[in-house]
């Protein structure tokens, strides 16, 4: 650790100015010097997986975003309770709705030194849409050409509105790479040695072992960031990283089980943060054959199930009861929507009577086999087994299971899973809903709800786009596409001296705030 | 300096590991294939198409028909170079001489306390048999192969690390870099491998002493007038020592695939975690380096106990 993790910081004149600027227009939260929190020191990490690559556009694991936010900067971000775009690197606008125009912060550089500029972007752009590596190449589908028009200005022309761009570009899409350490590495070695324009560099990554990051002198936010580094313990077991945290090698465990609450209560000196997330934990359907393709069958599924008792039994409680697949503090919850379907067996057997299953039913079901999926299956049997829907039984990893199920095995008829969100909710409902989306494991789709989903792209407004997920939501849910059950809380143990951490509604860590007290 | 004999038999060994090695690599590399599960969805990411997982595996070769892929694989591994991780890039070679360091130390740590601590319990209870420090050892010894060792790793980080604050509870320290913080780092996930070897070791050492000195060549030294001190010893301890070296080197292979859950109980780095990630997430250059590794290493510890038989024991050559 520095000496400068034990000395206060205080900003000098034009620090202070330039951070009253920016604190007023909004670009940044209340100033550190104003909050209490040092500058210094180094943040020490149980990390939940190995990363997949540390190139935003070619890494596979929604675990990854961790990793990558402190290495780099994304064009558009959000806010933490609402997922709001808000301006990141560059503010944006649409002149008209086939244009968007990126207007860039100026004096922003990459670790390399190289400056963030319009080239920087059309590069990471261009990159993301065409390489043969880009895994994000269906992000950015609507974009038909890319145009400097400006040292510090882009232009996307689009095939058609699109107005989830901006909270697109807040993901692995907006994170901009240095053009020139691509260019000179070649291959997958960016994967390995990324150079970013985030508020830390990156230093070493041993597999399963250790990601490490070092803070960036010269990032373009005054002020920031408070801390010297970062260094991540690769940690998968959670219950094991959280023992690290309570031993005091590590800072922080995040993205804990509801069921280890007790063990950070009883910790000394651990703070307990707790937040709702996007993270709905339902069961997804292949609702393009029988028995399921009978919208009575699914929605004798969906009120066979008693969620409030789900939350209870499978979360500690900690967790929201799910009415769809976005939570009560999103921009586009639909509140007309709760209530949709009561825990009501005795509805749920007339459904099924109904549809020709007087007797009852047997489904055939796949589900994981880690500790928290096994006990969330028990229940789920329990409750539907009383309206006589009777679960044929799989279990598995996870790459197993699902494979099975979305890929061309097609295996079960359902699968208990989660879906971990997206910053846009147009991603959530096409990449899970749309015809031959691979989330939508039947890949049919109704051609009112396609028109939905393109529609919910159509309009800047988010009041006007909000409305058309509600229809969006309604058609789902009145459908029965699918059985929500509940939205996982965030769990994060953090030692004492950390200071400023902010939980998000995507439910993955950034640290932009943090100190070390 | 070794017999020519010797020399002939410990190349035979070696050049027996060849189809070893190419059979063990083929049926992990087969069961990989057989075992539903497809890498090219977890590499095609978070918002996976049909298209982008079908790009995939052209890209990798995962098209490919099994015997080529396998083929592929071993003309690499025959020139030295085990490819790279699928999932992140890293070199297998890296990997390993990562983590094969953290594995060796907790198993050769474990393995020491298992001798160090089961011989005496094994001398003493055979030494007295029948008596109540007979009885005594042998309980010890039940409860030492009855107890899970996942479960006493987890006791011991709840009492040690978590509760007094003596050692840590994870994590690993490069014995280069800092030997004592290696050796404190490894010091409960080594009692936890130990606790089933202790057992096993006191026990069978036990039933072998037990036997040599109870049989006529015993009795006759006693007769002679040898102290039972001199004939434990010089007499007892060597007719056994084949034995036990059976034991250790069984007890290396059994440590060395126990440490698959000890590793994740401590976060040890080591080649259990390493093994285990690859195989669930289907990321085959991994498995198959770690299993070309691990059959080095056991074929060297047989290969190591054969050779100390025939020194401990001239009737074998």
């Amino acid at each position: 650790m520095s000496d400068a993790a034990d000395r206060p910081w205080a900003p000098g004149r034009r620090e202070l100015l330039a951070l009253m600027g920016a604190a007023a227009i909004g670009a940044l939260p209340l100033p550190a010097w104003a909050q209490g929190q040092s500058k210094g020191g180094v943040l020490k990490v149980a990390g939940a997986a190995n990363p997949s690559s540390l190139d935003p556009a070619t890494g596979g694991s929604g675990l990854d975003h961790t990793f990558l936010w402190p290495i780099y900067d994304t064009l558009v971000e959000w806010e933490y309770a609402t997922l709001k775009p808000k301006p990141g690197l560059a503010r944006w606008s649409f002149p008209e709705p086939r244009t968007m125009v990126l207007d860039l912060n100026p004096g922003i550089t990459f670790h390399d030194g190289t400056p963030l500029d319009a080239e920087a972007v059309k590069f990471n752009l261009d990159r993301n849409r065409a390489d043969q590596r880009s895994n994000i190449k269906a992000d950015l589908t609507s974009i038909d050409a890319i145009e400097v028009t400006g040292p510090l200005q882009v232009t996307l022309k689009l095939k058609n509105p699109d107005f989830a761009l901006p909270a697109i570009l807040s993901d692995r899409a907006g994170m901009m790479v240095s053009p020139a350490n691509i260019k000179a590495l070649g291959g997958n070695e960016s994967d390995r040695k990324p150079v970013g324009a985030g508020a830390w560099k990156f230093v070493s990554w041993a597999d399963n072992e250790r990601v490490v990051l070092a803070r960036y002198d010269t990032y373009w936010r005054p002020g920031r960031p408070y801390l010297d580094g970062i260094e991540f313990a690769i940690i998968p077991e959670l219950a094991t990283g959280l023992r690290s945290v309570v031993a005091g090698q590590n800072d922080m465990a995040y993205s804990l089980p509801a069921r280890l609450k007790p063990v950070i209560d009883r910790a000394k000196g651990l703070q307990v943060v707790t937040a709702p997330t996007l993270y709905c934990i339902q069961v997804y359907f292949n609702y393009a054959r029988a028995p399921l393709d009978n919208v009575k069958v699914r929605q004798a599924f969906n009120y066979a199930l008693d969620r409030e008792v789900f939350v209870k039994a499978a979360l500690s409680g900690l967790g929201e009861v799910a009415h769809m697949t976005l939570p009560k503090t999103h921009w586009a919850f639909d509140k007309s929507l709760v209530g949709l379907y009561p825990h009501d067996p005795d509805k749920a057997r007339k459904l099924l009577a109904e549809a020709g299953h007087k007797d009852g039913i047997e489904i055939s079901y796949g589900g994981y086999n880690d500790q928290d999926s096994v006990l969330r299956s028990e229940i789920l049997q329990d409750q539907l087994g009383k309206v006589g829907i009777r679960l044929k039984s799989t279990r598995g990893t996870i790459p197993e299971i699902s494979a099975q199920f979305f890929g061309a095995e097609k295996k079960f008829d359902v699968l208990l899973a989660a879906w971990t969100g997206r910053p846009d909710p147009s991603m959530t409902y096409a990449l899970g809903f749309d015809k031959g989306a691979y989330y939508n494991a039947g890949r049919e789709a109704d051609p009112a709800l396609v028109a939905l989903i393109r529609q919910s792209r159509e309009s800047e407004d988010l009041a006007a786009r909000a409305a058309v997920f509600a229809k969006i939501q309604r058609f789902v849910m009145e459908n029965a596409l699918s059985a929500p059950l509940a939205f996982q809380f965030e769990l994060d143990a953090l030692a004492g001296r950390v200071k400023g951490y902010e939980p998000d509604l995507l439910g993955k860590p950034k640290f932009e705030n943090v100190s070390l007290g | 300096m070794l017999s020519a004999t010797k020399r002939r038999i410990i190349g035979r060994r070696m050049l027996q590991t060849i189809p070893v090695i190419v059979l063990s690599t083929f049926i992990v590399f087969g069961l990989l294939k057989l075992v539903p599960g497809d890498i090219a969805v977890t590499l095609a990411g978070e918002n996976a198409t049909d298209q982008r997982i079908a790009e995939i595996r052209q890209m990798y070769g995962l098209d490919q028909p099994f015997l080529v892929q396998y083929g592929e694989w071993l003309w690499k591994a025959v020139q030295g170079d085990l490819s790279k991780s699928l999932l992140s890039g890293e070199a297998v070679l890296t990997s390993i001489a990562r983590c094969f360091p953290n594995t060796l130390l907790i198993v050769v740590m474990g393995l020491s306390i298992a001798l160090m601590v089961g011989i005496p319990l094994g001398i003493a209870a055979a030494s007295r048999p029948g008596s109540w420090l007979d009885g005594l050892v042998m309980s010890i010894a039940s409860l030492g192969v009855a107890i899970p060792n996942f479960w006493l790793a987890m006791l011991l980080v709840a009492f040690f690390a978590l509760g007094l604050n003596w050692l840590p509870a994870t994590g690993s320290v490069p014995f280069g870099e800092d030997p004592g913080g290696a050796l404190r780092h490894a010091l409960l996930p080594a009692i936890a491998l130990a606790s089933g070897g202790v057992a096993e070791v006191s026990r069978q050492l036990r039933s072998s002493l037990v036997e040599i000195l109870s049989s006529q060549q015993v009795r006759t030294l006693h007769a002679k007038g040898l102290s039972p001190s001199n004939i434990l010893w010089r007499h007892g301890l060597k007719n056994v020592s084949v034995n036990l070296l059976t034991v250790i080197s069984l007890l290396a292979n059994r440590m060395l695939a126990a440490t698959v859950v000890v590793e994740a109980v401590f976060a040890i780095p080591g080649m259990g975690g390493l093994i285990v990630n690859a195989a669930i997430n289907r990321d085959f250059p991994v498995v198959q380096g770690v299993v070309f590794a691990m059959v080095l290493v056991v074929v060297l510890i047989n290969l190591t106990a054969d050779v100390l038989y025939s020194v401990l024991d001239p009737r074998i050559s």
